[in-house]
């Protein structure tokens, strides 16, 4: 087959074309370096959560307050940066907190669970210090869940028993209520457990990655994408020295011609990620995720995508001139709409529905959900729009080319 | 080897080839002459399937370019004008990469490759990459590309360009060594003398049209003058073109900026008379020439241009 002739051949000039290397190789890698450094401190992750020390006034000797402090504020999953203090009174810990001796306090009120039955707590009191609002913001994550939990665990288990005793079994007497009663508490239980997990670290959007992993994520998908213009600048240079004249002299079919081109930006786009992804990993201890046949597949299907609309802009423009000067403000566009520079999060929802036209988008955030831990239902319909880009733009492509 | 027969092409309105007809036998060697924008490079894009034929018909051992093209092209190999290589590839990689597009195996190929770069005599500069070569040594392995897998008919666009004595030399004799081997050479170039040496036929094609097949003497015998006087003048003037040609023994009169080729049937009467006509307009004559008709002449007298305008 021809076509691999003609891609092997596209990709040992790339790979020996210094410049390309330094640009489609080694620029991801020390912007990943750069980016993800100077962000640490801003995204998740991996990066330690800064030490807090709650107070904790406690007016009388709840249950529930008991059961606050213990379990969830004292927990080994929060500990590592939840440091608790009892403090004696509200002025106290006012006064603590204007010496900076603690971060924040908490103070609950007496008879705090008074009001369970009807599905509410009473109102608790959050001290905080403006200056430290990513503390600030750690703590009332953790009380709001608690609450949050136990409310709706209230109310769900008030609603299921005043269902099982208006029951014909329960009216009847077939229903032991007591046993039911057990048996919802020991569910409760159970769901008591899983308090802990949700408290969140202010990830970046909804996701908990690290600015590495998300700035290697975005890295790749941005990098990758200059392969289109690459990509369309081989087969427009192929025409300019008249090397795509003399191709089409031999005996090789056209459609063999512009798949030979396909593959070798595919093939290329293909080294690209794999160098990248093993390099951040061993280099930056960068975790692409538990599922190494997703971050594979995603790739690859992003690289199908890369090396199609490379045969789509090819047949669209003339000059290699006009490829740079896609290449200069249209991957910066869609880098930039698709999230590789900055989090999607922080775009508004207009930008964001904007986004879903740029193919670094649909790659950026597949990565983010690999790295994450997804299913691969998630990845379908990303998967399926890489796909698409990739057939139909080579679909046009092929039916568009031409020698001139 | 090759038949065209009312071979037309058009560009929008623009008619470029008008019905062009000839053939070549297996063995020969053609020149193909013109001027720039006769139609000759179209011609040889056709002939090669790079472009369609509005009309007429090409076949090359037997197959239609239009019908057959994939198995057309197996038996020609082109030369391109241009440097159709790739740079930053070495000189072997470049022709096992043609060869293979040719239809050849790795191993083929590889064979195939050292035989050529023999051929081409640069086998000591097989691993060096094409941007490193000359030009001479370039247009060589432009040449090399072609012959991977020894065409039955080759054509050359005007392969010597822009490139040293030296290498035109050796392409010129590579050439001729090909067509004595047998291979059919279809060879175009704005240098006469390269058509002259290696070519036993000629076509001459101007405005679409051939204007001139056959022969070197064919074609010199249809020279209607016996010689050619050159002046040389400080300046032409119509008066000077008018009287010259109203001269009973002038046959045509070509000029280019300050120099006019006459065309008469007797160089003794013609120079002192020419000369004369000259001094009475009030020109200054810087130089004069007498030279046998040869293709030049006859190409000048077809198309009232030189080869290289």
């Amino acid at each position: 087959m021809k076509c691999f002739t003609i891609a092997w051949k596209d990709l040992n000039l790339r790979l020996k074309d210094r410049k390309g290397f330094l640009m489609m190789i080694l620029m991801p890698l020390i912007l990943t370096a750069i980016l993800g450094a100077a962000l640490s401190g801003v995204m998740g992750g991996d990066e330690k959560l800064p030490i807090t020390t709650v107070g904790v006034v406690l007016q009388d000797r709840d249950e529930l307050a008991k059961t606050f402090v213990e379990e969830v504020l004292k927990s080994k999953d929060v500990n590592e940066f939840i440091k608790v203090r009892s403090v004696s009174s509200e002025e106290k810990a006012r006064q603590l907190l204007k010496e900076e001796k603690m971060d924040a306090a908490i103070v609950i009120p007496a008879k705090w669970n008074e009001h369970l039955k009807d599905g509410r707590l009473k109102e608790l009191t959050l001290l905080t210090d403006p200056g430290k609002s990513l503390q600030a913001s750690i703590v009332e994550s953790i009380t709001t869940s608690f609450i949050d939990k136990v409310v709706t665990l209230a109310v769900s288990s008030k609603v299921v028993m005043e269902q099982l005793a208006a029951s014909t079994p329960a009216m009847t007497g077939k229903l032991d209520m007591g046993q039911a009663a057990t048996e919802i508490a020991g569910k409760l239980q159970v769901q008591k457990k899983t308090w802990e997990s949700t408290v969140s670290e202010t990830p970046i959007g909804k996701r908990s990655v690290s600015s590495s992993q998300y700035y290697a994520a975005a890295m790749a998908a941005m990098f990758l994408l200059y392969n289109i213009t690459i990509g369309a600048k081989s087969l427009l240079n192929e025409r300019e020295t008249e090397t795509l004249a003399r191709l089409m002299s031999t005996p090789t079919s056209r459609m063999q011609i512009v798949f030979g081109k396909f593959l070798g930006t595919f093939y290329f786009a293909v080294v690209q990620f794999t160098v990248f992804t093993i390099t951040t990993h061993f280099a930056f201890h960068i975790d692409w995720g538990k599922n190494i046949v997703q971050t594979a597949t995603v790739g690859l299907v992003y690289s199908f995508a890369v090396a199609g609309l490379s045969m789509l802009i090819a047949v669209l423009i003339k000059q290699e001139k006009t490829a740079d000067l896609i290449s200069g403000i249209g991957i910066q566009i869609s880098a930039v709409l698709g999230g590789s520079m900055l989090p999607l999060s922080v775009f508004p929802n207009i930008m964001q529905k904007m986004a879903n036209i740029t193919p670094n988008k649909w790659v950026l955030t597949s990565f983010i959900d690999i790295m994450s831990g997804t299913t691969w239902n998630a990845l379908v319909l990303p998967i399926t729009v890489l796909l698409m880009i990739g057939v139909i733009s080579l679909s046009i492509g092929s039916a568009k080319f031409k020698l001139q | 080897m090759l038949q065209i027969k009312d071979m037309k092409k058009s560009f929008g309105k623009n008619e470029v080839v008008k019905g062009i007809s000839f053939s070549i036998e297996k063995g020969e060697s053609f020149g193909l002459l013109g001027p720039n924008g006769a139609g000759k490079s179209t011609t040889i894009s056709m002939i090669c399937g790079l472009l369609p034929v509005d009309a007429g018909e090409i076949v090359v051992a037997g197959k239609s370019v239009k019908t057959d093209p994939m198995n057309v092209k197996k038996k020609i190999g082109v030369v391109p004008q241009d440097i159709a290589l790739y740079p930053t590839m070495s000189a072997k990689d470049n022709l096992i990469f043609w060869g293979k597009m040719y239809g050849l195996t790795g191993s083929q190929a590889k064979k195939r490759g050292a035989e050529v770069l023999e051929y081409v005599g640069l086998t000591e500069r097989a691993k060096d990459k094409i941007e490193t070569f000359s030009g001479g040594m370039k247009r060589r392995i432009n040449i090399g590309a072609a012959l991977m897998h020894k065409p039955e008919l080759l054509i050359m666009d005007e392969p010597t360009v822009g490139i040293d004595p030296q290498s035109r030399n050796h392409i010129l004799e590579t050439v001729k060594k090909l067509n004595q081997e047998g291979m059919t050479v279809i060879y175009t170039s704005h240098y006469m003398e390269e058509v002259d040496y290696l070519c036993e036929r000629i076509g001459i094609v101007d405005h679409g049209r051939m204007i001139a097949l056959g022969t070197k003497q064919e074609l010199c015998n249809r020279l209607t003058s016996g010689t050619v006087i050159t002046l040389e003048l400080n300046e032409v003037t119509s008066e000077f073109v008018t009287l010259v040609n109203d001269l009973p023994f002038v046959e045509q009169v070509v000029t280019k900026n300050e120099t006019v080729e006459i065309f008469v049937t007797d160089a003794n009467l013609a120079i002192g008379e020419t000369v004369s006509k000259a001094v009475t307009s009030g020109l200054a004559v810087q130089s004069v020439h007498v030279r046998e008709p040869n293709l030049e002449s006859l190409f000048l007298q077809l198309t009232g241009r030189s080869l290289r305008d």
